[in-house]
């Protein structure tokens, strides 16, 4: 009798833990959608200093005299979207989850500019320049940032780093604020320590889902 | 007499079945217009175009057009889930689970956003007083494949939305003239920055699915917009969501209008000689190519009904032109070869001159 009791149990624990893992996957495939994907278009946190990443038409006034990029603490402006892609000759797969570690570009929506930065001293801080450089997407080697986090894919609640491909800063803030025109922004800059000023979070943003493939007719 | 009234028993039976059948539930393959064994993808295609035509905005005339409506997104909520459609092939209407059916409306606006932009699209002129939030263009990058035979993109848009906070706050700033008395016949003009009241806003993030379909024959910069799905603007109403579709290159496939260009590199015997060949399509249909003639470098081949379909009527398609070159051997020819191939094309030296480049 006990024996049979004992076997019960076992059938019973292993549909429950049969269940558990089903139920984990399903859970699983819900927020599967919290990846960054190729192709989708995001505002970036920066954690510490809670502000934006943003770009606009206004040129430094020293250094490279490119376009500026600041951090700005309103949630709700156009010039915070930054888009997804690949390489320079190398786009990647729309849809498709960024790696941590992946190497990608940050094109400014509304100017076309990618995010860029080169040894030119930034005008608060005295770190390096960071600038909006290029146009209609295309600028040069020096677009390209590679984004660090723990894990395999990028998570949109992840807290990531993005260091540049090139000269090996790390995308900061240190909270250094601009004067008029743009009263109230913070100075983006690279640095080369990586510290509690370099991360930054996925927020607002139109997130892109993997497609199905189109539709074949192979003949046999 | 028995046997008669046995049959008139079965024949109400039998009617009996039929009514209870139709009045069980909605034949939701026939509302869509789709066969039982269609994908998801001909079921989506299906409801975005009777979803345009069904709209009860577009038939202000017909009394059931709400009803109809109505049970086009019944039918589309079934069919388009997995779970759902399997029990209703299963059980019909009636074994369908009494789950959450979420509103047609979101249905619908998730695909198309707003009702207002679809039909007329007018009141947006009307709004010159009301602030608007700033527009979002997104570069949606489209292969020549989804060109060819649709497909459809679904995005997560997260968004700050304006929600009701306790207190109040100050809105339409505006400079106002005030005109202050000194003294007798003496007055002063300043400036003041004059707010009215408003409740108070705060800003929560929100997220929702939209979908975008990538329409067969859709060409570059075509826009899919969703209204209302932009910025917010904190005093006024939303700025939109624009997708703005992006042809990518193709390796194989170059597209003119509707038509497709590619070209064939074809070995020096096979251009004397003939050969047959298939080309893969883009959908993976092969194209099948059968030369009995001489090609030269240079011909063309067209293949009509093998381009892209037209947006407009993606009936007609428009041609497939394929230019054949010809590969020369790499390797100079040894000397009994040479006296091979004078022997085989019996051609005496021709060796003409002439200007070329002036059509001589």
């Amino acid at each position: 009798m006990r024996l049979k009791r004992v076997f019960h149990e076992q059938i019973f624990m292993t549909l429950f833990l049969l269940l558990v893992c089903v139920s984990l996957q399903c859970q699983c495939r819900e927020s599967e959608f919290n990846y960054v994907t190729c192709g989708s278009l995001v505002k970036l946190l920066n954690i510490k200093h809670n502000v934006r990443l943003h770009s606009h038409d206004v040129k430094y006034g020293s250094g490279s005299g490119q376009q500026s990029v600041t951090g700005v603490e309103v949630p709700d402006d156009a010039n915070s979207y930054w888009r997804i892609r690949g390489k320079p000759n190398a786009p990647c797969q729309r849809g498709v989850a960024i790696k941590c570690g992946q190497s990608i570009r940050l094109t400014h929506m509304n100017t076309g500019r990618n995010l860029h930065t080169h040894h030119f001293v930034s005008p608060l801080s005295g770190n390096q320049e960071v600038s909006a450089f290029g146009e209609n997407g295309e600028g040069d080697d020096l677009d390209v940032w590679a984004v660090q986090c723990s894990g395999i894919h990028w998570e949109r609640d992840d807290d990531v780093r993005f260091k540049h491909v090139g000269t090996d800063v790390f995308l900061s803030i240190t909270g250094e604020q601009y004067g008029h025109p743009i009263k109230g922004q913070r100075e983006v800059h690279g640095m080369s320590s990586a510290n509690y000023n370099n991360y930054w979070r996925t927020m607002e943003g139109v997130f892109i889902k993997p497609s199905a493939e189109p539709l074949r007719h192979d003949e046999l | 007499m028995a046997s008669r009234r046995l049959s008139l028993n079965s024949a109400c039976c039998l009617l009996l079945y039929f009514v209870a059948a139709v009045l069980a539930g909605r034949d939701f393959y026939k509302i869509l217009g789709v066969s039982k064994s269609a994908s998801i993808k001909d079921i989506k295609k299906a409801y975005r175009k009777l979803a345009l035509q069904l709209h009860p905005d577009r038939n202000p005339d017909d009394p059931q057009a709400q009803d109809k409506f109505q049970d086009l997104g019944a039918a589309y909520e079934v069919l388009s889930d997995e779970e759902k459609r399997k029990q209703y092939d299963a059980y019909g209407e009636e074994g369908l689970k009494e789950g959450h059916h979420s509103s047609h409306g979101d249905i619908f606006s998730s695909f198309f956003g707003d009702f207002g932009f679809m039909f007329g699209g007018n009141p947006r002129q009307q709004d010159r007083n009301i602030p608007r939030g700033n527009d979002i263009v997104l570069d949606l990058e489209v292969t020549l494949e989804e060109v060819y035979s649709g497909n459809f993109v679904e995005v997560v848009r997260n968004k700050p939305v304006a929600k009701e906070a306790p207190g109040k706050r100050k809105c339409n700033c505006r400079q106002e003239m005030r005109t202050t008395q000194l003294g007798p016949g003496r007055f002063q003009m300043t400036q003041e920055v004059v707010c009215d009241e408003c409740p108070n806003v705060k800003l929560v993030n929100e997220e929702r699915t939209l979908e975008v379909e990538i329409e067969q024959g859709v060409r570059d910069d075509m826009e899919y917009p969703f209204i209302g799905e932009g910025e917010p603007h904190i005093d006024g109403e939303p700025g939109d969501l624009r997708f703005r579709i992006k042809v990518m290159k193709h390796p194989v496939f170059e597209r003119r209008g509707d038509d497709l260009y590619t070209n064939v590199t074809i070995s020096l015997a096979e251009a004397l000689v003939g050969f047959e060949m298939d080309i893969t399509h883009l959908d993976g249909h092969k194209v099948h190519i059968l030369r009995d003639k001489i090609t030269k470098p240079g011909a063309k081949l067209w293949k009509k009904g093998e381009g892209l379909p037209n947006f407009d009527n993606n009936n007609i398609r428009g041609s497939l032109i394929v230019t054949f070159d010809v590969d020369f051997p790499r390797e100079q020819l040894t000397e009994q070869q040479r006296e091979g191939i004078k022997q085989l094309l019996k051609q005496k030296p021709l060796q003409k001159v002439y200007n070329g480049l002036q059509g001589y």
